[in-house]
């Protein structure tokens, strides 16, 4: 009897500890636990599904961020030429030949990050994220030549030039927010943009209204401690806003997914409303879909609890950002006020072109949901579904998290919306490889099936420490993995 | 030994238990693959991407703590969802109904199980 009552009372307690710990608790990111330093590779440390094994395809990558695959079925991987954490160094294209050996194809610019590839009709197609010169679409011929498709893009922010993904003559492509919920702010010169562009913010694609409210800062640019910055969304750093204020849309813009004839012309609005719209693919039934990685708790305007979201992609519609996260609005609701300052979450938009569409996924808020693309049939098995590589949480800065977020890839069946993890780290938690010891997946950040859809290539960015101060990231640390049916 | 040291170490071997449990809960991690047992536990898994993984994928922790290894019965799990103790948010019948959070709870504890 005794034994039951104190049973029912630690279980109560248990639950009730818990309970309440979150804001006494300090954060326990995977950046905050990855451990710099010699980087080990060990296949069998990843665990994957019955059925499926894993293999190192190449390693000592800096900053790998995509593959893809030639008329000829060769491999190739681009290196981003630049890293969160101000670390610049050269982009490239490298051809991945077996055995782990690399032939460099093209080396871009000091304007990274080179984001994403495609290849089509005997040419490579590049998004360079444009962070000191603006965003740029680039071919790129065998042989190496670099031709911009379109450059000056809005991508001199928080999030970059993302894609691009070529069909039926057109380049889809997309840029990311300049911030993280429509505000410039301190945290935005803690990225390291904000000094170097000062007068950069988000640009929205449509005319838009706002609802004229501002943020005070101590002014970052100054010196003079008690120099205050008033800012409004869609401003510049230090410009207010006033209510019914209009903003006027243009193309091209933040958070936008943008289309344009490959043979060149105009950039067309395809989607917008979309903080960073990083990943995009089409399905097998000729749908596209983007991955958003959503709000963090961070500058100005916080946003606590956004899950990062799979999205299918409709012409015309308008996501939600600033004012929504996967479909819901974020004002006045515990679910997204921030947790730290206790403020209460105020709408940016005075009127919203639509009401955001519902998500085909939601998953771990601060998981950066990236690169992902679709399994076409019994070759790999679970055909139809999109695999879907989470980067990782970047806390504390993004905000703080229990546990490590992400650092695996899942599969998603996008009808139902139901997330299984597929390719995760051997452990007894889950996380980055270096913190469990192990040598299995540090950060993937994309994924591509081959030509014959038969086997399953992660691409792992490599190490990134982050802390209070930022973003650490590891030369050298990047891999790309290949996962196969059995 | 006294009842109560008896007691006192129940508890503890309780709290090491609870401590060590199979906390991590995927196919990868079990080396199976789940299947919901009937059509209200597939309704539920639904139910709880919509509402619940982004801060306990998989009943891991994340934003979150783990739940899959809580041994606190559903009932308790379902007024901590109402209710949203501490930092989580509460969900209401309007957000989840009745019939909604029941079949949360049944994947959940076949989730547990699994
Ligand atoms: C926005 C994030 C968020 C969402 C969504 C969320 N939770 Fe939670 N949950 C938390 C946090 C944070 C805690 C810990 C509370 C604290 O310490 O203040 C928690 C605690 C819990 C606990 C108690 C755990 C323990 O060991 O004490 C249970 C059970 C739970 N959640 C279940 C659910 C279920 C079921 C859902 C979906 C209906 C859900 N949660 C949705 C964030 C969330």
């Amino acid at each position: 009897m005794l034994h039951r009552l104190l049973f029912a009372m630690v279980v109560l307690a248990t639950m009730v500890l818990h309970t309440g710990c979150y804001r006494i608790k300090k954060s326990a990111g995977g950046g905050q636990r990855t451990q710099l330093g010699e980087r080990r590779y060990a296949a069998g440390d990843i665990l994957l599904p019955p059925g499926y094994g894993a293999q190192l395809v190449a390693s000592g990558l800096n900053y790998p961020t995509a593959v893809s695959f030639d008329a000829a079925g060769n491999l190739y991987c681009i290196e981003s030429g630049y890293s969160y954490g101000e670390d610049f160094t050269t982009p490239r294209l490298l051809r991945l030949k077996a055995g782990g050996q690399t032939t460099v194809i093209a080396t871009g610019d000091k304007n990274g990050p080179w984001t994403g590839i495609d290849f089509h009709e005997g040419k490579f197609y590049v998004a360079e994220g444009g962070v000191l010169e603006g965003g740029r679409i680039v071919e790129i011929d065998p042989s190496g030549t670099i031709r911009p498709l379109i450059s000056n893009l809005p991508s001199f922010g928080d999030h970059h030039t993302n894609g691009p993904v070529v069909r039926d003559g057109q380049l889809y492509f997309s840029i990311g927010t300049a911030t993280n919920s429509g505000v410039v702010g301190a945290d935005n010169a803690n990225y390291g943009w904000l000094k170097r562009k000062p007068t950069f913010h988000d640009i929205a694609c449509r005319d838009i209204i706002l609802s004229g409210q501002n943020f005070n800062t101590t002014n970052v640019l100054t010196e003079a401690p008690a120099d205050v910055a008033i800012t409004g969304a869609f401003m510049p750093y230090g410009t207010g806003t006033n209510k019914g204020q209009v903003v006027r849309g243009q193309v091209p813009c933040s958070g936008a997914i943008l289309r344009m004839p490959l043979k060149g012309g105009a950039p067309q609005l395809v989607a917008w409303g979309l903080r960073n719209p990083f990943g995009l693919a089409f399905a097998p039934n000729g749908k596209l879909y983007t991955t958003e990685n959503a709000f963090d708790e961070r500058g100005s305007r916080p946003v606590w609890g956004a899950g990062d979201v799979l999205w299918e992609v409709q012409q015309g519609l308008w996501y939600g950002w600033p004012d929504f996260s996967a479909g819901k609005p974020i004002a006045s609701d515990e679910e997204f006020n921030p947790k730290k300052g206790g403020q209460n979450l105020r709408p940016i938009l005075q009127e919203y072109p639509n009401q955001p569409p519902k998500p085909a996924a939601i998953f771990g808020v601060h998981s950066s949901a990236n690169g992902f693309d679709f399994s076409r049939g019994t070759a790999f098995g679970f055909e139809g579904q999109a695999f879907v590589a989470l980067f990782g949480d970047m806390a504390p800065e993004v905000g703080k998290v229990w546990s490590p977020v992400g650092f695996k890839v899942v599969r998603v069946a996008v009808a139902t919306g139901v997330i299984r993890d597929f390719a995760v780290n051997k452990g007894k938690r889950n996380g980055p490889a270096s913190w469990l010891n192990n040598g299995g997946l540090e950060r993937p950040v994309a994924v591509k099936f081959d030509p014959t859809g038969t086997s399953l290539y992660i691409v792992d960015f490599g190490k990134m420490h982050t802390d209070a101060t930022g973003s650490h990231p590891q030369k050298a640390s990047g891999a790309i993995w290949k996962i196969y049916k059995k | 030994m006294s009842m109560n040291s008896k007691a006192a170490s129940a508890i503890v071997l309780f709290l090491v238990v609870l401590a060590s449990c199979a906390v991590r809960k995927s196919e990868p991690v079990k080396g199976t693959y789940f299947q919901p047992k009937n059509s209200t536990v597939a309704r539920g898994e639904q139910l709880y991407m919509i509402h619940c993984q982004k801060c306990h994928p998989g009943g891991e922790a994340g934003l979150g703590p783990a739940i899959n290894a809580n041994p606190a019965p559903q009932f308790l799990k379902r007024f901590q969802v109402r209710h949203g103790l501490g930092v989580m948010p509460s969900f209401k019948p309007e957000e989840i109904s009745r019939a909604d959070l029941h079949a949360i709870s049944k994947y959940m504890k076949q989730w547990k199980h699994y």
